[in-house]
């Protein structure tokens, strides 16, 4: 045993101890180089996130609820089979009041079949008792205060220089707790990563220069996608705010969404 | 200095040392890059591919057909809205894209109440019960074949 501790063995293993824990960040540093060449390989160029500020029109009085573009969403992100979507549409039915009732209009009745994703069923009550009807998209509301970005405590839902707001999958742990927070009801826990998801704004198609799928399939243009900082004087984005009063949704809890929806009823949450 | 002080400051600074080493070598050197987050993950979920290739590549074939289409009715759809993804026949066009039929054109056209009401819509078993492309050319709905 005396020969175990003498002042050399001690001096050279410290000195050994000291000399590893210094070359770990060196080593860290090539793996990192590594990983970027191999992983980076599919990723856009020349993109700046800081650079940009994305966000969504949905003109409700557009939407005809055919749902391509929540079957699109589905295809372009991979989101699993079942009652998950990242985007999805909602009808809203509003009946006559009955007579003498006093009230202005009946109980909205909402349905989101398979998310819309394959039309509608016949409405639930006939025709000439119906007010109003009309279908809601719904999607990240991409807010600037975004309460599933508060209560991340790993750091993995993050609201990127962009505005997008994403969620790291290899950081996320599947708590939930943002599935919690999202007002909007936008995000799921994905039944095969076992992570939350949630729309992405199609990220790796707006950073090559492309419109979310949903935009892109939509066929009556009811959703308008758009860059806050690279503004053209006759962008869609601003036709719209010229020729509609913008409304968003569940304003009173400050989240400040940047998903602005147009000819929304107060039903709508 | 009692030495029990001194073990005491010692222990401390050990701990102290160890939990900044230890996160100075497990936090990514990309974290804290824009926020509170790993600024690698932008480009990680950037890096996938795409799968609808988009209108705009189909334009550098199909440019006539879009002409035509630009001016009737069908001006706002994209391609793949009907004829599905289609990336994989943009990369060979010896591989064609779904062709649909007369169940796509229902898929809008069907007369429903909670579509607004300058939406041309149909009831179906009341128009017509042959095929839609016997009346109307896809591309320019306005025009008989």
């Amino acid at each position: 045993m005396k020969n175990q501790f003498t002042r050399r063995s001690v001096l050279a293993r410290l000195g050994g101890a000291v000399a590893g824990v210094l070359s770990l960040p060196a080593a860290r540093a090539a793996k990192a180089a590594v990983q970027k060449v191999f992983v980076s390989s599919g990723a856009p160029r020349g993109y700046d996130p800081s650079k940009h500020k994305w966000l969504m029109c949905v003109d409700v009085n557009k939407c005809i609820g055919c749902g391509l573009c929540a079957e699109a969403c589905k295809k372009e992100n991979n989101v699993p089979e079942g009652p998950y979507f990242r985007t999805w549409i909602e009808r809203y039915i509003i009946p006559k009041p009955k007579p003498a009732s006093g009230e202005t209009r009946g109980e909205a009745i909402v349905d989101c079949p398979n998310g819309g994703m394959h039309g509608f069923p016949e409405a639930a009550i006939p025709k000439d008792q119906i007010e109003h009807s009309f279908f809601v998209p719904k999607l990240c509301n991409l807010c600037e205060h975004s309460p599933c970005v508060q209560v991340c405590p790993v750091g993995a839902t993050f609201d990127a220089p962009d505005g997008a707001v994403l969620i790291d999958p290899k950081y996320c742990i599947g708590c939930g707790f943002c599935i919690q927070a999202c007002p909007y009801g936008c995000r799921f826990l994905s039944p095969v990563t076992k992570t939350a998801e949630k729309c992405s704004l199609c990220y790796h198609r707006i950073t090559r220069g492309l419109k979310p799928a949903c935009v892109e399939v939509c066929p009556t243009q009811a959703r308008i996608f758009g860059d806050l900082k690279n503004m053209a004087p006759d962008d869609p984005i601003q036709k719209f705010y010229e020729q509609n009063r913008v409304q968003v949704l569940k304003p009173h809890l400050g989240t400040n969404p940047r998903v602005l929806y147009a000819g929304l009823d107060k039903e709508v949450r | 200095m009692p030495p029990q002080i001194l073990r005491l400051v010692l222990l401390t600074l050990g701990i102290v040392g160890s939990f900044l080493m230890a996160r100075a070598v497990l936090t990514p050197s990309s974290f804290r890059q824009y926020g509170w987050y790993r600024g690698d993950a932008l480009e990680e979920i950037a890096s996938r591919t795409p799968v609808y290739a988009g209108t705009k590549s189909c334009d550098e074939c199909h440019s006539d057909i879009l002409q035509k289409q630009a001016k009737d009715a069908h001006k706002t759809l994209s391609c793949e809205g009907c004829h599905g993804v289609s990336r994989e026949h943009g990369d060979n066009p010896d591989i064609l894209p779904v062709k649909l039929t007369g169940s796509h054109c229902i898929r809008c056209h069907e007369a429903n109440p909670s579509r607004p009401a300058w939406f041309k819509q149909i009831i179906v078993k009341d128009h017509y019960s042959g095929k839609c492309t016997e009346c109307h050319l896809p591309h320019q709905p306005t025009q008989v074949p």
